[in-house]
């Protein structure tokens, strides 16, 4: 790295504390023109921390940003502005576009060219197809961003991003919705406007992509820089080394469970992100689903639950095809959390008790008539197995911390008397604790004879919890992992492959 | 990672059960002050008449208002009210004029209201048509139809001693009023003890949850609109009993009223929380404004003026002591 080019963005010190995490330490940062710099680190290694910084959607209690060698100077909402007319763009993993406004519009949201106080749709138009044309894409400039494909969608926001003329751009995650095609172009784009001297900050876990795309990689953890290194001389072990650090943590030993098959999946396929897994899951047994963000855990579980279908493959149960209703498989005693608990997991004004019985009135019920004394046994013994902290049975569930929240969606379950539970990332977003306590939850329910599809990003916990771990990566299963040698550090470089 | 770990019951939390009926404690108070302010400019206005006929009044209102409340709570609206009850009380009183006996005329507008009803639900829960514009269609499809068949004239029919008597008063109360005194009960009961009750306002809390919990959100979203197409219907049978014809222009702006009665009452009209008794005490608060005001004797066109400006009034007073509780917000 030469020193005599003055960095396009640079952190001095800065650290950042949120209540109970110092998610950046004192981090010494700097990014050089036309330097692709790769970010990794696992979950809450301080990467979106590091980004926000930069964006100026949050500013450090200690510690300066310098931008251009100039400090970003306004406190607040302006921060973000100011960013931007240094020339930072970003594009975050959640699209920001108007879904019922053109392409053409999006790409100069809010700041449409004007031509005698009228929008001038011709140059906006010829602009936006010079753009998308950068990237390949071949795509009518009026057209509605509702109208594409989210991964068409997804281009259209990288090429909002290289539009105009930025100095450093900022791409989270920006290929986790995209098939191979459209990674190629992504790329090729990248390393175009890089070579105008742009720095591009490109956060990713696929080593293929970063190998391909990268001159440097940071790796972050516990908020701090382990190391900046050059990635055509880093091995893969080495990342995923630095990425884990050394785990203190005593392993359960966990006892191999030989039930019989519960369920049993054969060549699935859902485009473009599954073609053709294959698994099967026993009695008593917590199977482990691996995968980077994007590559198809979630499109598992719903098509496995009949809430979306697959192009081709069968999902036995038991021995027989799976009903294709999603009501229908809760009655055969399926239970399912979602990824987004807030979204789609809680009621949020309704209390603990009525989030717990909604998945089956009937057992809380007298001839048709709820009874306030059954429901609130009931919701009693899921709140002391499972370990929830409420002040009441009907205390509104959104008041909970979000552990406790996800504690009662499981808990739902178990009052429903689920054999099979699809446990999509149970553990995000809450704390050490409650995270502790839900692998208790996990573990005592597969001694119950219960079985458990577990999927987690964050590698380490797989196999504090999993009898066997799958790892999902290019659609498919490419390993298999099984207790007591699930291993993190092989787990996570098997999927970052 | 926020570390918002545990969460020590708040003080808050230990009084949820008084602090839950901020909003009817507040409605109580803004019906004693309408209470006394109409006491004392209103002639006649505290006589034990007038109490009979401002329940009779309510009980147009709030037959309807009951189902609206679950309506709203599922996070939908049902605009169709005032047409349906027209077009019901025209169809009713053509069945009678042609001397069908009166329990198959009546007994055909229920099951007509529910099916109506119904249609709007298929095009909200099946076709995912906005609520709002499915009754739209109904609100003008109807009105307009029940003028066509009776060209805006009255339809009039024989006597019937059966339907006189229902609309007459029963140990001094009218009887829609007990019929809705009735039915309060019932959705009070069907709103809090039944499981569809509850999942109304599961579907209303996040619909989406809801489904993933098993709850069939089609179903339900029918459901609340054939109740309300269904309540409508037996408003229809109460009005046609005190007027004694079938009148197309018959209970025009009702619709106004109800949802006015169900938001005044505490309703989210984003769904998801919402009592009975607050609508019970909303519609009360609503029909003594109308009556207050009527009895004032200013200028009716004054008079709806007046209406609106209490209402939001009241709403706005009501947002306010929900937001002092902290309840308001979530």
């Amino acid at each position: 790295m030469s020193q005599t080019i003055p960095p396009i963005a640079e952190l001095r010190r800065a650290t950042r504390r949120y209540p109970g995490v110092l998610a950046l330490d004192g981090v010494a940062f700097s990014v050089q023109p036309g330097e692709v710099r790769a970010i990794l680190g696992k979950n809450g290694a301080g990467k979106s921390t590091l980004i926000r910084l930069l964006t100026g959607a949050e500013t450090p209690d200690e510690g300066v940003v310098l931008l251009n060698g100039k400090p970003l100077a306004i406190q607040g909402a302006g921060r973000t502005r100011e960013a931007a007319g240094r020339g930072l763009r970003a594009v975050y993993q959640e699209l920001s576009l108007v879904p019922s406004m053109s392409i053409a519009e999006n790409m100069f949201l809010g700041a449409w060219p004007r031509a005698h106080g009228i929008l001038d749709h011709r140059s906006m138009a010829e602009a936006t197809r010079h753009a998308l044309l950068r990237l390949g894409l071949k795509l009518d400039p009026f057209l509605l961003i509702s109208a594409l494909s989210p991964a068409a969608q997804q281009m259209v926001e990288i090429a909002r991003a290289f539009q105009g003329s930025p100095r450093l751009v900022i791409l989270d995650e920006p290929t986790s919705s995209l098939a191979a095609a459209e990674v190629d172009q992504v790329c090729a784009a990248v390393r175009e406007v890089a070579a105008q001297g742009v720095a591009v900050l490109y956060v990713s876990h696929r080593m293929n992509e970063i190998r391909r795309l990268a001159d440097t990689a940071t790796v972050l953890r516990d908020g701090r820089i382990i190391s900046t290194l050059p990635v055509a001389e880093a091995r893969t072990e080495d990342i995923v080394q630095m990425m884990l650090g050394r785990s203190e943590q005593t392993r359960t030993i966990i006892p191999q469970s030989g039930g019989e098959t519960v369920l049993e999946v054969r060549n699935l396929a859902v485009p473009p992100k599954l073609n053709g897994v294959t698994f099967a899951l026993r009695r008593g047994e917590v199977l482990g689903i691996a995968g980077l963000l994007g590559s198809g855990r979630t499109e598992l579980f719903e098509s496995i639950m009949g809430l979306s279908k697959p192009l081709s493959g069968q999902v036995l149960v038991a021995g027989a095809p799976a009903p294709r209703r999603y009501t229908d498989m809760i009655q055969l005693g399926f239970g399912y959390t979602p990824e987004s608990r807030k979204e789609d997991g809680i009621i949020p004004m309704l209390g603990v008790d009525e989030n717990t019985v909604a998945t089956d009135f009937r057992q809380v019920d007298r001839a048709g008539i709820l009874s306030n004394k059954v429901i609130a046994e009931a919701t009693r013994a899921i709140i002391s197995r499972l370990h929830v902290k409420t002040a009441a049975t009907t205390t509104p569930i959104a008041t909970l911390s979000g552990g406790n929240q996800q504690k009662v969606v499981i808990g739902r379950w178990i009052h429903a008397g689920s054999r099979i539970l699809l446990l999509d990332e149970p553990t995000r977003g809450v704390d050490v604790e409650a995270k502790n306590q839900i692998y208790d939850i996990i573990r005592s329910l597969a001694r119950e004879g219960k079985s458990i599809l577990f999927v987690s990003s964050e590698i380490e916990e797989l196999d504090h919890v999993c009898d066997r771990v799958l790892v999902l990566r290019n659609g498919q299963i490419a390993e298999e992992h099984a207790a007591p040698k699930i291993d993190a550090e092989r787990l996570l470089a098997a999927c970052i492959g | 990672m926020t570390a918002s770990a545990i969460a020590p019951p708040t003080a808050r939390q230990k009084t949820n059960r008084l602090s839950g009926h901020v909003n009817e404690f507040g409605l109580i108070a803004i019906i004693v002050v309408l209470y006394v302010i109409f006491g004392i400019i209103s002639p006649g206005f505290l006589s034990a008449n007038n109490q009979v006929n401002i329940l009779r009044d309510g009980s147009t209102i709030g037959i309807a208002a009951w189902a609206q409340t679950l309506v709203i709570v599922a996070g939908e609206i049902d605009i169709s009210v005032g047409p349906m009850v027209a077009f019901i009380s025209v169809v009713m009183a053509f069945l009678l004029k042609w001397h069908e006996p009166l329990a198959i005329s009546l007994g055909a507008g229920l099951v007509l209201g529910a099916a109506l009803g119904s249609v709007a639900g298929a095009l909200r829960g099946v076709f995912n048509v906005p609520s709002f514009v499915a009754t739209l269609g109904l609100w003008s499809a109807l009105r307009g139809l029940a003028l066509f068949m009776t060209n805006a004239l009255p339809v009039s029919f024989d006597d019937n001693d059966t339907l006189d008597w229902m609309g007459d008063n029963v140990f001094g109360l009218p009887v829609s009023a007990v019929v809705m005194i009735i039915l309060f009960g019932l959705f009070v009961f069907v709103s809090r003890k039944t499981a569809f009750g509850r999942s109304v306002y599961a579907v209303g809390g996040n619909a989406s949850a809801a489904r993933l919990c098993g709850i069939n959100v089609t179903r339900i979203r029918i459901l609340v609109f054939t109740l309300s197409g269904l309540m409508a219907a037996i408003t229809a049978v109460m009005l046609l009993a005190r007027l004694g014809t079938g009148n197309a222009g018959a209970a025009e702006g009702l619709e106004f009223d109800v949802i006015a009665g169900v938001v005044v009452g505490g309703t989210a009209l984003s769904g998801g929380r919402g009592s009975m008794l607050g609508t019970l005490l909303g519609v009360l608060a609503i029909t003594v404004i109308g009556d207050g005001l009527v009895l004032y004797g200013i200028n009716s066109f004054v008079q709806d003026m007046v209406r609106g400006v209490i209402i939001v009034a009241a709403v706005l007073l009501n947002v306010a002591a929900l937001r002092r509780s902290g309840r308001g917000r979530h």
